[in-house]
């Protein structure tokens, strides 16, 4: 076993600053030329957040259109941009890099006990790739913006519409390359970093988590970056690939585009399973139930989720044959997410559990991802998508994963490794208070629009009748209180880099390699290669995780 | 996996800091690679497929627009590349040996055939752009010099012979040049055509001259897309080439440290594999309709 005292997580931080990651070099230059993937993570942070409160706000105006029945805040071309814009900057711009790019890249290193990423080159680049794609992206914005949603369907973004396709389908394509070269980093990583007795099999999951999503991301991204590309050349040259109108095939645009993105919106789910692994074992104090088929069920998703595209396209004219297939894959691939779920509750029987801010939010995870996973049972069954397709029960279904599954994950993260980040203690009460908001808010704002698209209230419209107005008015009242929730977070969270406690080591008492390191860490992430001889997630006492004995001692010395 | 066990400090040329000693450096650069390359076949994958639905639906079209490809060319091109592996097989295996001279002559050689090849693309895209085949309205010398020209041509598309190039059809949308239909007339009495051809080169059971050139330059587009960025793909790799020139020429790799060489030939195969797949595809296909 370990040394005991060297894991112990109450030493008090020493008085004179130590050398770590963040004040190792205060030039500008020193930030933007850095190969160390800690400060490569916070960068991404910055400019992910940015985008997130730039999605955020089209959410807003869209949630505020729709308080009254009539389209009367927006017009309805305006309108169109606005939830396009709202739909590409959340996807590919926060959702797609928010795990991977910022606390993936943060963190894998450290799980395994590497110095660094194998290409931290690599990894800057793809930084610079973000940024270019989202200065093009944000252009085309402020030029005069999309409005063929998010899906960018030809023949629409092909032929009729006057707006700029061209330049957001081009910023999408860069930015696609951003998260292919982390992916190719993260396996690269994964299979050649790993510290002296880091096995597979005493990998944290989310490291498998994340080598999952790397394989979506390197298999799945190149295919939209050409089907975006192709779009853009044919609105340039004008030449029937997907236009009907002069020979094209627009189903083709649809079998390409979700070839990629169903096996995207597991990029979007992912790396968040992966947190919640963390999350709930750790403060469930316990190891997690049937590690190896919670790592494999994350394989098993990034294989199948390739499979099941055509459950995007029931209604737009494939065969039935296919239709059938299309949902029989779809349940089958809803199996591993099933057993996730399972083995979480499983871990969280009988374990010894503090609610402290990542682990409600984890709580909050499981419930709104349980939701969004069975409706998506629902559409995936070939009967009921036809009622359902195109409604805001798809807009329910896709938030309850997206937001209640990724955005609550990458919160929990957030909170659960700030200490380690930042080296400081964000206040726990504002903590909870906003754990328990963004659930009370999320739920209030999507579970109306379950309802409401059962009733018949299509997706993408200003307007709608009358009798559903009360059902909208508690969604945008409910996103009012989203938002609050997530905006109380920015706060805090800053505040705790001024004024918050300094954070121990160790400060929840757990046993991955992160924590075994300095809050924040030195440059070179270990001051030893550490030697691991431990199985993931072991609790022992003997590895001096007695958390009662620890509360004791930190008694003693304060 | 690799021991990070012992701590002295190396000094191996070219070991980055964040690796132990060179086998892992090795071992995750061509990972990288395999990885990477694993990415470039699905980003050519998505274009194969269109490839694949469109020569499935219209194979007349696809086969006209291929019989005006030239065979020679493509042939050669073909041929240039083959060697050109065999020339960045044979840089590795000097690169190994440690035999500096040779090394960097093959890759002189390798870097020739890479522009050799590309010499060849320039000169059938101009050829193409010389007969009015480039897809893209405007992109069009014949159009531009012969602005008085006909605006339709005299004669019924399906008495044009093959691959003539004086003929003076300007097509009326101003755009890509096509006014040979005679392969569907054949389809037509043999009764090859497929279910989308019927419908998609006849009004009112006549065949459309204008119909069947869209189809036409559904295959030139495809064709200038696949090729333009496997020559995208070329001269990435020549200018790692150059990088690779010059590290040769400073003598860096020997029998201990040959990876980088290693790598880039790996890349530069790869560029060679998907050209051996595009020339069948796109010139050979469909030429027994010729006689
Ligand atoms: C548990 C497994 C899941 C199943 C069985 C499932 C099933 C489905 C089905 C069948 C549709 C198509 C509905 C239609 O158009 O008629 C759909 C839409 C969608 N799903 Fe899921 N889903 C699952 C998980 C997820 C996850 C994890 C995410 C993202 C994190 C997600 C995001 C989306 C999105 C964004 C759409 C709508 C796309 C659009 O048309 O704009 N789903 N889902
Ligand atoms: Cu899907």
């Amino acid at each position: 076993m370990q040394d005991v005292s060297a894991i112990s997580g109450n030493s008090i931080p020493a008085d004179e600053p130590k050398l770590n990651y963040i004040n190792n070099g205060h030039t500008l230059k020193s930030w933007l030329l850095t190969k160390d993937h800690k400060r490569i993570a916070l960068m991404y942070l910055l400019s992910v957040s940015a985008f997130f409160l730039m999605g955020g706000i089209y959410a807003a105006f869209i949630r505020l259109e729709l308080l009254t029945p009539a389209s009367d805040l927006l017009e309805t071309a305006t309108y169109n941009k606005v939830f396009t814009q709202h739909g590409i900057l959340m996807v590919f711009f926060f959702l797609i890099p928010a795990i991977p790019a910022i606390l993936g890249n943060f963190l894998l290193p450290l799980m395994i006990g590497a110095k660094d990423l194998a290409l931290p080159r690599i990894n800057l680049l793809s930084l610079y790739i973000y940024w270019i794609g989202g200065i093009i992206t944000l252009w085309a914005l402020m030029k005069g913006g999309v409005d063929t949603g998010w899906t960018f369907y030809t023949p629409y973004s092909t032929t009729f519409s006057n707006s700029y396709v061209m330049a957001v389908g081009i910023g999408v394509f860069i930015n696609g390359f951003s998260s292919i070269l982390t992916g190719l980093n993260f396996i690269v990583s994964i299979h050649t970093m790993r510290a002296p007795g880091m096995t597979w099999f005493r990998l944290p999951l989310f490291v498998w988590a994340h080598y999952a999503t790397s394989l979506v991301m390197i298999l799945g991204t190149p295919v939209v970056a050409i089907t975006i590309l192709l779009v853009a050349i044919e609105r340039f040259a004008r030449i029937g690939i997907f236009d009907p109108a002069i020979g094209g095939d627009p189903i083709l645009f649809q079998h390409l585009f979700w070839f990629y993105s169903h096996p995207a919106v597991y990029i979007m789910i992912l790396p968040g399973m992966g947190v919640i692994s963390e999350v709930i074992a750790g403060f469930s104090r316990k190891r997690i139930f049937g590690y190896e088929f919670v790592a494999f069920s994350s394989i098993a998703i990034a294989v199948f989720g390739f499979l099941v595209w055509g459950h995007h396209m029931f209604v737009s004219g494939q065969s039935v044959f296919a239709g059938l297939v299309f949902s029989f894959l779809t349940m089958v691939v809803a199996v591993p997410s099933a057993i996730k779920t399972f083995n979480w509750v499983a871990t969280m029987y009988k374990g010894s559990i503090s609610y402290d801010t990542p682990m409600l939010y984890a709580i909050g995870f499981l419930g709104l991802f349980l939701v969004g996973g069975l409706t998506g049972l629902f559409l995936g069954s070939i009967g009921l998508t036809v009622h359902l397709t195109d409604t805001y029960f798809i807009v329910a279904h896709f938030h309850y994963v997206m937001v209640g599954g990724q955005v609550i994950a990458y919160l929990a993260g957030i909170h659960y490794w700030w200490p380690k980040m930042t080296g400081r203690m964000y206040s726990e009460f504002w903590g909870k208070v906003s754990a328990m908001l963004v659930f009370v808010g999320f739920n209030l704002t999507f579970f109306p629009q379950f309802i409401l698209g059962y009733m018949g209230m299509p997706r993408r419209y200003a307007s709608y009748p009358e009798e559903l107005q009360v059902l909208n008015i508690f969604s945008t009242a409910g996103a009012s209180v989203l938002g609050i929730g997530l905006l109380m977070p920015v706060v805090y969270l800053i505040h705790s880099l001024f004024y918050g406690k300094k954070a121990a080591d160790n400060p929840w008492m757990h046993p991955g390699l992160e924590w075994r390191t300095s809050s924040p860490p030195p440059t070179e992430n270990f001051k030893e290669m550490p030697v691991v001889t431990w199985e993931a997630y072991d609790f022992g006492e003997e590895s001096g995780l007695d958390i009662e004995e620890a509360r004791r001692r930190e008694a003693v010395t304060v | 996996m690799t021991a990070h066990g012992d701590t002295h400090e190396h000094h191996e040329p070219g070991l980055q800091h964040q690796f132990e000693d060179m086998n892992q450096q090795e071992e995750s650069v061509s990972i990288a690679m395999w990885a990477f390359l694993a990415q470039e076949i699905m980003f050519f994958g998505g274009l194969f497929t269109a490839y694949l639905v469109f020569r499935w639906r219209f194979p007349m079209a696809f086969a006209a627009g291929s019989n005006h490809l030239d065979p020679f060319w493509g042939g050669l091109n073909t041929l240039v590349l083959i060697v050109s592996s065999l020339t960045m097989a044979l840089t590795v295996y000097y690169a190994q040996k440690g035999n500096r001279t040779l090394q960097v002559a093959m890759i002189v050689l390798t870097m020739l055939f890479g522009s050799v090849f590309l010499g060849v693309k320039a000169i059938e895209y101009t050829d193409k752009y010389n007969h009015g085949l480039v897809p893209v309205t405007g992109w069009n010398k014949k159009v531009k010099e012969d602005t008085s020209a006909p605006h339709v041509t005299e004669q019924d598309c399906t008495q044009v012979g093959h691959g003539d190039g004086d003929d003076h059809y300007v097509n009326p949308k101003g755009e890509f040049q096509w006014k040979d239909c005679s392969l569907v007339k054949l389809a037509q009495e043999k009764n090859y055509l497929t279910a989308d051809e019927k419908i998609g080169y006849f009004t009112n059971g006549e065949i459309d001259a204008d119909k069947f050139r869209d189809k036409v330059r559904l295959f030139y587009f495809i064709y200038f897309v696949m090729t333009g960025l496997h020559a995208l793909h070329m001269i990435i790799g020549l200018g790692v080439m150059l990088w690779l020139l010059w590290k040769a020429w400073i003598g860096t790799y020997g029998p201990k440290y040959y990876a980088p060489v290693e790598i880039s030939g790996l890349y530069w195969h790869f560029v060679d594999i998907v050209w051996i797949f595009l020339f069948p595809l796109l010139y050979l296909l469909g030429r027994h309709f010729l006689h």
